[in-house]
């Protein structure tokens, strides 16, 4: 059997366990500026880093990272190298800046299409900045391969891909022949450690990079996010402290003020 | 069926099925529907797919000038191609100017097989729509970047497809709309590359229906700390009709509760009369999904724990003392 060939799509995007503050917003430019906080994988896309890692483990597999954008910051993304993986590969462009998760969706699979072979297609199930979910399905929907949603585990049988799926009163083992693409959610677990000596020799790695001209694009198919407007979420309570001697008094007169104020 | 008006604009809501009636969450995109419909002196549409749906159907249409029923044997259960294949002939045979969607796990999968086929955006998970006065475009709000920033999203090619959060409006308790039920048959093919081989069926949760909520987070170590959360819960079930158990992301990724329970970015999204937070510290992600709870009570031996600066009262210190004398009190009084 040829060795399998699994693409994993990754976004970079800020820090999304940041404090709250490091992320402002321009009204005018409608745009959210993070502060003082680095970039990283998207964790959705570590998930499904991790899902590809494990089937690599278990039956061998070329695993190939591949993500797209505007500005594309390589030792955060080379860190997929570290854990595992045998190829990055990044698109960048600067007609990548902005835009929305359909023009994402066709150049990734653009980019895809290009590629002689590929057996599993493996993402995030959402990226922790926008927060769509809609990325890897509209990827399966263009390259015209079915796709299996929300995966918490991914296991090969007998040529066939194994899914655990979440649905919404518990979840489906669904099989499927490949080429498939799965978007994979967090219950799959988190990518595995990566040492620093590792990422420092990942670091080392060369990398492979495509411009737009590279991957066969139409460029009218390149469309903006259309944000209207942007502001900073603010449910700011005024929060009453309960006081006592002893942690036993705090919890009973936790009760008193609860019953005082109405709630019960 | 061919005889529609085409200049009448109509927002279709794709119906939530729940043991053969109409649930909640449907009446509130209904409700949604109506307000969009509205503004632009259209219609609003319900869609009901599956197969034996007559009840549902019937349930619909005091609230919807039209009532598309899709009865299929092959819809009988959600498989989403299936669906998404049904959805799209009818979008071309209706041409809504909106599809409103509720934000389930099953339409996660469906809503953007549906977009891309229409070759449309599609915004998920909003909270809150509203139409452009000058343009006629679809204003969409919806919690970004783990709620932390708000973002409205513009649609400006049709049909908009949405999907909304649960608990963003009030259900619809009465309507009076005589609709007229249109049957429609599309054209399916029932063979899929996807095999289903099990459907496992975890413990049925409805935590969008609890009045209260108790939810533990990274600080609960075990089961014997789950034990003291589900002693507070009986003892709040003296002032609450239904109180249940949630919790946050790392006591689903350690096993101790099932996803079901889960609430946050990519669990549930509840807004109970009391939300009561127990060695969670509050990150956004957890946060995006009780942002509508009435009143929320935090513990947590940090006092530097975000989750007090979202709450209502806060409680420093282990919660392992605590809730018991919590439990205990509250039994008394």
């Amino acid at each position: 059997m040829n060795s399998l060939q699994i693409i994993v799509c990754v976004k970079q995007v800020p820090d999304p366990e940041g404090p709250v503050d490091a992320f402002q917003v321009d009204p005018n430019k409608k745009k959210v500026i993070p502060i003082g906080i680095p970039p990283l994988i998207n964790p959705f896309d570590e998930n499904a880093l991790e899902a590809a890692l494990r089937i690599k483990d278990c039956y061998g597999a070329k695993v190939i990272v591949i993500s797209m954008g505007e500005k594309l910051a390589q030792p955060v993304l080379k860190k997929a190298l570290a854990a595992g993986a045998d190829d990055l590969i990044l698109l960048m462009d600067p007609c990548f800046k902005d835009i929305d998760s359909w023009s994402t969706a066709y150049v990734l699979s653009r980019a895809i299409k290009k590629m002689e072979k590929y057996d599993l297609i493996l993402t995030g199930r959402q990226a922790s900045d926008w927060d769509f979910g809609v990325t890897g399905l509209f990827i399966a929907e263009m390259l015209q391969i079915p796709a299996i949603n929300l995966a918490r585990k991914v296991e090969i049988k007998d040529g066939n891909v194994w899914v655990e799926k979440l649905c919404d009163d518990g979840y489906e083992i669904v099989k499927a022949p490949m080429p498939v693409l799965i978007t994979v959610s967090n219950e799959l677990g988190e990518l595995r450690y990566t040492s620093v000596r590792s990422l420092q020799s990942a670091n080392k790695r060369l990398v492979t990079i495509y411009r737009a001209n590279d991957i066969d694009l139409d460029f009218q198919n390149l469309t903006t996010r259309k944000i209207h407007n942007l502001f900073l979420f603010n449910d700011k309570r005024q929060c009453k402290f309960i006081e006592g001697e002893s942690l036993q008094e705090k919890g009973e007169k936790l009760a008193l003020a609860m019953k005082t104020d109405g709630i019960i | 069926m061919d005889n529609l008006n085409p200049k009448c604009g109509r927002i279709l809501v794709v119906v939530e099925k729940e043991d053969q009636g109409v649930n909640s969450f449907t009446l509130e995109l209904l409700g949604i529907g109506r307000k969009v419909a509205t503004d632009i002196n259209g219609i609003v549409c319900g869609a009901v797919l599956g197969h034996g749906i007559s009840e549902v159907t019937k349930g619909i249409l005091p609230f919807a000038e039209e009532v598309y029923s899709i009865d299929h044997p092959l819809l009988e259960d959600f498989k989403v191609e299936l669906y998404a294949s049904a959805l799209e002939q009818l979008c071309q045979k209706v041409v809504p100017d909106t599809v409103l969607m509720g934000c389930t796990l099953n339409n996660l999968d469906l809503a953007p097989r549906l977009a891309c086929k229409m070759k449309v955006s599609l915004i998920t998970d909003c909270v809150c729509l509203a139409i452009e006065p000058e343009t006629g475009c679809l204003l969409c709000t919806k919690p970004t970047y783990g709620a932390k920033v708000v973002s409205i999203f513009k649609l400006d090619k049709k049909p908009y497809i949405v999907t909304l959060r649960r608990k963003t409006a009030e259900p619809l308790r009465q309507g009076s709309i005589l609709g007229e039920v249109i049957h429609f048959t599309p054209v399916l093919n029932g063979t899929s590359q996807i095999e289903l081989i099990e459907k496992v069926r975890e413990e049925s949760v409805r935590l969008d229906k609890a009045e209260a909520i108790v939810a533990g987070g990274r600080g609960i170590k075990d089961t014997e700390g789950l034990e003291k959360l589900k002693e507070l819960i009986s003892a709040l079930k003296k002032y609450f009709k239904s109180v249940d158990l949630g919790a946050s992301r790392p006591l689903i990724d350690s096993h101790l509760v099932p996803s079901s329970r889960q609430i946050g970015l990519t669990g549930e999204k509840v807004a109970p009369e009391l939300y009561i937070a127990v060695g969670i510290s509050g990150s956004l992600q957890h946060l995006t999904g009780v942002l509508g709870a009435k009143k929320i009570i935090a513990i947590n031996n940090s006092p530097k724990a975000h989750i007090f600066k979202v709450a209502d009262y806060g409680v420093i210190g282990d919660y392992e003392d605590i809730v018991p004398a919590l439990e205990k009190k509250l039994k008394e009084i």
